[in-house]
């Protein structure tokens, strides 16, 4: 086989020509890519290009001849692909490996038919099939935007229900935390509290996060141990009022049945939903409340305030001295408690009696109870409308004077009550309670009183005043009196008129601390003569509890003599009146005399009765001393009903009638 | 609560404006499916939904368009009544105590009488 070399020429520059004068010329400088692109085509590509055209007039003179096999066409055309495959990959390299030489063109080889047909055929199959993954997709996102909607629209739908009570407030988070929503906060404290003094721990309470769980429901935070309600005690006394709010009741139970609430969300009404976020926001919101008042409270202590003492002060509980002997604590407790055995009573105390609402009371049949206890708690006021008070007060004195202030500010003196003044509201209260206390033991000596004197009736009028109390005790004639009286003097219509009282009342004031009775023993204001000049009597006392019952007794039965002496004269009998006595006038001169005893610690009757006959001696009858035998003589009459005392007169008026002593 | 369409809520109209929108999603949905439908889309089906879409379009920015137009402005808390709402709590307290008073007051009326009925 010949094989054929061939060598380069080295590369010296060699000279091509020299010309006469010596010039001497090389050859032009063939550039690096011409070098190259000649050394390309050197390549000689003609014997593989006969070859090609040799072997294929060989193969088609022999496929004429022999018998085909199937797959012999499909051989060479695969070895005849192969072939120019290489061609071609040795030219690519080629190309690659020499900068020199790059491609110029391309032409597509036209398509034959069935090829365009097939990828046509292809590209739209692709294309089915995105559009197919197309159409799943927008099903799938759609149903996970539906699902997204129904969870946002529960939540926000729970949030304008918040948002309409309560001050919701919005934080955007981060932008570098990607995919967090903003977040939502509500803020319990009112703006112009913020001025005033507040603890810590109330201001970690005063903003709570709303959450929002996987299924869209707003739930809101409720830190147990944070919420405190404020308390008032007296040492050593335990109330029968069970601090069971309503409220409480249903946070308990909202706290405690969590899960099956949650199982039950489908198909709520949303504003089930928000009813518990609500309570617990409400519990929050009076807990702060309660601790400002405390805080307040503790402030207000270090101000002198008369006759109040503190005794100990410490982080929640203040315990303060009112008066003598009274003491009073202010505690904040945790809210929710569950210490059921504070709450039963060991002693048999009955129900503290407070000075509410009381509108009447009849015959006091509490009064004998109330001596077998031995504890004087009995008077104090119920603790928990203490603690009503107290919210009330502060409430009313200092936020609403505060809000005004702020709102008003050019004023300078604010229309409000004398007594709840906001500096001055622990004072007040204070002096409330010591008041309380004392108006019991009042209204319980009343009530003694009245147990034991029959046609004595006591009211309790409420003055919407907490250091005010006020009573009145009513004398009422009984109806077969005035009846019988009517009878006797048929044509007096009106009695009115005449000023003939069926009522005589007795007024109790308590302000403060010093009482002030005031009795009539007159014509009714009501009377139309003005009678004013006949004896218009209403004394006024003021005395101390010592003496009260026998200042009562005292205008009681002067008002019973009073009345006697009244009827007496419609009868037509000559009376007298005196201080406790009333003179009846028989013939010869004699006297007779009803006179009146009051005795306060008489059990069986405050006021009784003696009959004094007194025969012509002129002298003032008077309840003297059991041995004084002389002209007078003493009958004791007792105890007497009204009508007892009627119709005695009734009786002297037969005697006067009929004449002769008795 | 959900009264004829005019006199809905503004919030239940950007409700229904979310469920027009999740609609139009699922429309796009049903679209893409028909086209990609191997027997060749349904001209008329396609239509139906293509209209659809678009007239949800329309009404999704209309809805849109009134509601942002009718938004107030943001007022921060201007009316606050946590201080009424203290009120109120206060004088719910009172009530409470009051009636768990009378409750107390008639129990023992009945309980007297009980016990008059018994010794009578």
């Amino acid at each position: 086989m010949n094989m054929e070399i061939d060598l380069d020429k080295l590369p010296l520059k060699r000279l091509e020509a020299i010309d006469e004068a010596g010039n001497e010329q090389f050859p032009l400088d063939i550039g690096y890519e011409e070098k190259r692109l000649n050394m390309v085509r050197r390549i000689d590509f003609s014997s593989v290009v006969e070859e090609r055209d040799a072997k294929k007039q060989k193969n088609s003179k022999e496929a004429a001849g022999t018998q085909p096999w199937p797959w012999q066409s499909l051989v060479e055309n695969l070895q005849v692909a192969q072939q120019e495959l290489s061609i071609i990959l040795d030219l690519i390299n080629t190309v690659e490996a020499n900068d020199a030489v790059t491609v110029a063109g391309m032409q597509r080889p036209k398509q034959l038919p069935h090829e365009s047909l097939s990828d046509i055929v292809v590209s739209s199959a692709t294309k089915l099939q995105r559009l197919r993954h197309l159409g799943r997709y927008f099903k799938q996102s759609s149903k996970a935007l539906e699902q997204q909607v129904t969870r946002e629209t529960r939540f926000y739908d729970s949030l304008i229900r918040l948002q309409q009570n309560w001050k919701v407030k919005r934080q955007h988070v981060g932008i570098s935390v990607p995919g967090s929503e903003s977040c939502f906060t509500i803020d319990l404290l009112h703006n112009s509290m913020t001025d005033l003094v507040l603890s810590s721990r109330s201001s970690i309470l005063s903003t709570v996060h709303i959450d929002q769980d996987h299924a869209g429901v707003l739930t809101v935070k409720f830190p147990l141990r944070l919420c405190r309600r404020l308390s008032i005690e007296f040492p050593g006394f335990h109330s029968n009022h069970e601090q069971k709010s309503f409220q409480k009741g249903k946070v308990e139970s909202v706290l405690h049945t969590r899960e099956d609430e949650k199982m039950a969300l489908a198909g709520e009404d949303v504003n089930e939903h928000v009813k518990d976020s609500h309570l617990i926001l409400r519990e929050m919101h009076r807990s702060i409340f309660q601790e400002q008042v405390f805080n307040l409270v503790n402030q207000k202590s270090y101000n002198y305030l008369p006759g109040v003492n503190v005794i100990s002060m410490q982080d929640d509980c203040l315990q303060l001295s009112i008066g003598h002997g009274t003491y009073v604590s202010f505690r904040l407790l945790p809210s929710l408690e569950e210490e059921p055995n504070e709450k039963m009573n060991s002693n048999n105390q009955p129900q503290n009696r407070e000075s509410g609402i009381r509108s009447t009371s009849s015959l006091g049949s509490e009064t004998v109870d109330e001596k077998s206890y031995p504890m004087d708690y009995l008077n104090f006021p119920d603790p928990a409308s203490l603690e009503i008070f107290l919210q009330y007060l502060f409430h009313e004195g200092v936020f609403l004077k505060f809000k005004e202030r702020r709102t008003y500010a050019p004023r300078l003196v604010m229309p409000s009550q004398p007594t709840s003044d906001g500096c001055n509201f622990l004072g007040h209260f204070c002096m409330t309670i010591s008041h309380r206390i004392f108006s019991m033991r009042v209204m319980s000596m009343l009530e003694g009183l009245v147990a034991r004197v029959p046609y004595l009736h006591l009211h309790y009028h409420p003055t919407w005043h907490s250091r005010i109390s006020s009573w009145c005790l009513s004398l009422k004639v009984p109806l077969s009196i005035l009846h019988s009286r009517r009878r006797i003097k048929p044509s007096e219509s009106n009695d009115l008129k005449r000023g003939f009282r069926s009522h005589f009342h007795t007024k109790v004031v308590l302000n403060g601390d010093q009482i002030n009775v005031s009795g009539e023993g007159t014509h009714e204001v009501g009377s139309l003569r003005g009678d004013f000049a006949a004896g218009c009597l209403i004394n006024c006392y003021s005395c101390d509890l010592v003496d009260l019952p026998m200042v009562i007794l005292q205008q009681v039965a002067g008002q019973v003599i009073h009345w006697l002496h009244e009827e007496a004269l419609i009868i037509g009998l000559k009376v007298s009146r005196d201080f406790l006595c009333l003179w009846f006038s028989l013939d010869q001169g004699d006297k007779l005399g009803l006179v009146a005893n009051v005795n306060a610690g008489d059990i069986r009757g405050c006021i009784s009765w003696w009959l004094v006959f007194d025969d012509s001696s002129m002298e003032e009858g008077k309840l003297g001393a059991t041995d004084d035998g002389e002209r007078r003589s003493h009958k004791f009459l007792g105890n007497l009903s009204l009508e007892t005392l009627y119709s005695t007169l009734m009786d002297l008026v037969s005697l006067s009638v009929y004449g002769g002593g008795h | 609560m959900l009264g004829p369409q005019n006199q809905s809520t503004s919030l239940q109209r950007l409700n229904h404006a979310e469920k027009m929108i999740v609609h139009a999603l699922e429309l796009s949905g049903l679209a893409m499916d028909e086209l990609a439908n191997s027997t060749g889309p349904r001209t008329d089906v396609l239509d139906g939904h293509c209209g659809e879409f678009m007239q949800s379009m329309k009404e999704i920015q209309t809805t849109l368009r009134e509601e942002i137009k009718s938004a107030c402005d943001y007022r921060p808390f201007e009316k606050c009544d946590y201080g009424a709402r203290i009120s109120n709590e206060i004088c719910c307290q009172k009530l409470e105590y009051i009636a768990e008073k009378l409750d107390r007051m008639k129990k023992t009326i009945v309980q007297f009488n009980d016990d008059a009925n018994l010794t009578s």
